[in-house]
């Protein structure tokens, strides 16, 4: 295997940067001022490089899959319909500074999006981001990154991946081949990276520690589709979709029509969470799921279970927005230890 | 048959607003329709929809019309005592003290959404009352705040299609 | 919390509450969450202290009714105020619930700082009941605690003096941000409609993309069904994960209530709710 490419760039240069892709026109992105949601910017002196700040209320998959995101817009004729598409998004975007929590969703998402349909919409939005991530060196309470098989320090999902280093300067590595044609292209703000660079990194985020096994979570979970643990998570979520919609990792949708006028309209795609009584409700009005804890079962063994039988990953990357957020502090780790717990009584 | 530029022609047209009425049928509808059999004349920007009672009248209704581009918004019925169904002019008044309130707090101003009492002799009072509204929305303009929140529905020329 | 537990076990023994929703610890000790104990064992887990900022009367609308015995429920001085709106809608009867009323102290902003007067939410700013003024059984102290100023009320007035159109471009701002997540709606003691309109479909009166336009209708539609019966417990303004200062309508509502109607929701079981009636002289000033 050929060895991680190394960079070294600086603050300073970082800022530049900036500057120099909004003069090329693309989309820039990073945490606000008050690192509480991702904003556009135009100017380097907007950027936020902070590995110590909270993660932002949203993740950054609505970059990739909008709140709501127009599929095609209609209009009747006098012999059918007219259909047309949305334009494409042709400006190339890069999101600066993601934490590792919120990159590793990427692939993640990316595998639901092309298991038998191919989602145009996600892997085009995809294509034409650089997601550039960083070392994290915030943990708090509900942070659980260490549980899901990643760390403060992962790259995956990354395509350029920033660590910390003294003097206000970084060392990036070049995860991927787009993100190595990326710094390739703005070489001017990256200079290869010595050995003498490399020391100069900070020492590494000791990050979260590790609450649950999410293997043995697994586990449980394969024989325990009926069980009292349910209702007792599950009774009191009032079935908000809070937790869904601030998952870096939840990509369930709705597809509904909406008319702008008498004869026209457009179909959009908006996200749905699994905790609302409406989302498995079919038109007879038999509800599969017509209770809280079934719901909250559902939740749970998605994230667990039935993504890691499909696709062979967990459905979760530990960011703890579902707790941080969550109005009657359901605590998703903490099910998890508990679900531990039970299994190694088993054991 | 491009013989007449449309930059000329936009520009000299003049700003007719779109005002959508809700009214009742037993007294406004009644007095609206005494003023076209009495040839009472009147400005042509109301579009009128006629609903049982003002007691039906959702406010639901009444962020539609903003939402479907109207500049501003009349409702009427009957006068108080005189309701059809005895009392729901009586409710319908509650609701409204609230949602001139709510509106006014969330900023759209009073003189987008008006209200009148019309009974089905007042087809004079009507004409008055429609001419009045038109003329206060045609000062005031054309909705430009509440069009922009409308701005993405707007069926997309294929050049302007956007996806942001 | 001895007394808390005694009053909750003895309920339960005598059969005289089915299950008790309470607040117990989070397992890190630090938090409380909501809670329903349906034995004396579980009632042994009940605490109340500055943390308790959730109002349980929501599940009175969302557990089930017990066959037998009575929903019983902790509650806070303000919560109680949803208990007797939901008697005043006719949705629950006085009988049919037991309130463990619990003398309130002040709960915390933010669980995860310390109480304080920093750190109070705008409900326990402008408290008027630390002691609950409906309940079965009381239990616990009210302590007395600094109040600083209310920031929803300075809000309200920076928003009161700026024109329409910013107040407009300021909504739009607030309103952009929202993800229709309804976790305002699921939290709110009086959100309990077994279809909610945003759900319904046909017709479809509520767009339920998170564009702005349909946020918009969402929004001030929220705040409409609950003009004149918001009981300003601020559960929806807590939940909102976007941070949407929803108490701004909320407040506005509940001023109108006061000013035109010297009415407030909630207060007396036995009044009729304020928008279900009407009063012929209601103010007529504004039809033509």
């Amino acid at each position: 295997m050929q060895a991680m490419k190394q960079f070294i760039t600086t603050d300073e240069k970082l800022r530049q940067l900036v500057h120099a892709l909004s003069k090329n026109a693309w989309n820039i992105i990073s945490a606000g001022k008050e690192g509480t949601n991702f904003i556009y910017i135009n100017d380097g002196k907007d950027l936020v490089i902070n590995a110590d700040s909270k993660p932002t209320k949203l993740s950054a998959k609505e970059f990739f899959f909008p709140k709501t995101e127009p599929l095609f817009f209609y209009k009747k004729n006098h012999d059918g319909v007219d259909l047309l598409d949305p334009k494409d998004v042709l400006r190339k975007t890069v999101l600066f500074g993601v934490k590792p929590c919120d990159a590793a969703a990427v692939p993640v998402m990316g595998k639901v999006f092309n298991w038998d349909y191919k989602d145009e919409f996600f892997n085009r939005r995809v294509e034409q981001t650089v997601i550039i991530g960083m070392a994290c060196s915030y943990s708090d309470v509900y942070c659980f990154c260490t549980s899901t098989g990643l760390s403060p320090e992962s790259s995956k999902g990354s395509d350029v991946f920033l660590k910390p280093a003294q003097n206000s300067s970084y060392i990036a590595e070049a995860v991927t081949p787009k993100g190595e044609a990326f710094v390739v292209e703005f070489s001017s703000f990256f200079d290869a990276a010595n050995e003498n660079d490399v020391k100069l990194l900070l020492n590494s985020p000791k990050g979260p520690e590790k609450k649950f096994d999410a293997n043995q979570v697994k586990q449980w979970l394969d024989g325990h589709f009926e069980d009292p643990l349910w209702n007792e998570v599950g009774e009191t979520c009032l079935g908000c979709a809070q937790c869904a919609f601030t998952c870096p990792t939840c990509h369930c949708f709705d597809i509904v029509d909406e008319s702008c006028g008498y004869n026209c309209g457009r179909r959009v795609k908006n996200w749905d969470g699994c905790q609302f009584g409406l989302f498995t409700k079919h038109a007879s009005g038999h509800n599969p799921r017509g209770h809280q804890p079934e719901r909250y079962r559902q939740r749970i063994s998605h994230k667990f279970k039935y993504y890691q039988d499909k696709f062979g990953e967990i459905l979760c990357t530990g960011c703890g927005r579902c707790t941080r957020g969550c109005p009657v502090g359901i605590d998703i780790a903490e099910i998890a230890q508990e679900i531990n717990k039970r299994n190694s009584v088993l054991v | 048959m491009n013989f007449i530029n449309d930059d000329i022609f936009m520009a000299e047209e003049k700003f007719e607003p779109k005002i959508t009425c809700f009214v009742c049928n037993w007294c406004t509808y009644t007095g609206a329709d005494l003023a076209g059999t009495s040839r009472l004349k009147q400005q042509t920007n109301a579009r009128l929809i006629r609903v049982p009672c003002t007691g039906r009248i959702d406010p639901v209704f009444i962020i539609k019309a903003f939402e479907s581009g109207a500049d501003g918004v009349l409702v009427s019925g009957c006068h108080p005592a005189d309701c059809h169904y005895n009392t729901g002019n009586y409710h319908a008044r509650r609701r409204w003290i609230f949602f001139r309130e709510l509106l006014k707090q969330v900023g759209i101003p009073e003189s987008r959404l008006h209200f009148s009492w019309v009974s089905a002799s007042e087809g004079k009072k009507w004409v008055d009352v429609v001419n009045g509204v038109i003329d206060t929305v045609r000062k005031e303009g054309p909705f430009e705040d509440y069009h922009k929140v409308n701005t993405e529905f707007a069926f997309p020329e294929p050049e302007e299609a956007v996806c942001s | 919390m001895q007394e808390l537990i005694q009053a909750a076990q003895a309920a339960l023994t005598s059969k005289e509450a089915a299950f008790i929703i309470g607040y117990a610890l989070t397992p890190d000790g630090k938090k409380t969450r909501p809670f329903i104990a349906r034995t004396p064992d579980e009632a042994a887990k009940l605490v109340f202290n500055h943390t308790c900022a959730h109002n349980l009367a929501v599940y009175l609308t969302r557990i089930a009714k017990p066959k037998e015995g009575k929903m019983g429920i902790v509650a806070k001085g303000c919560d109680t105020r949803a208990i007797v709106a939901l008697i005043q809608e006719n949705k629950i009867t006085r009988d049919q619930v037991y309130i463990i009323g619990v003398n309130c102290s002040g709960v915390t902003a933010d669980v995860t700082l310390p109480f304080g007067a920093d750190n109070l939410p705008s409900k326990c700013i402008m408290c008027q009941v630390q002691v609950p003024p409906v309940s079965d059984v009381l239990v616990g102290t009210a302590a007395p605690y600094d109040k600083p100023k209310d920031a929803v009320t300075e809000r309200m007035q920076l928003l009161e003096a700026m024109n329409e159109h910013e107040r407009f471009a300021f909504w739009a701002s607030e309103f952009e941000k929202c993800i229709k997540c309804y976790a305002c709606r699921q939290t709110c003691p009086m959100c309990y409609c077994e279809q909610c309109i945003v759900d319904k479909t046909v017709p479809r009166w509520i767009e339920s993309s998170a564009s702005l336009r349909g946020n918009f209708s969402w929004n001030m539609i929220r705040a409409f069904h609950l003009a004149g019966r918001c009981i300003g417990c601020g559960e929806c303004e807590r939940a909102c994960p976007m941070d949407i200062p929803l108490m701004l309508l909320n407040r506005k509502m509940g001023m109108v209530a006061m000013q035109q109607f010297n009415y407030r929701h909630g207060v007396n079981p036995e009044e009729p709710t304020l928008v279900g009636s009407y009063n012929m002289q209601d103010n007529n000033e504004f039809f033509k």
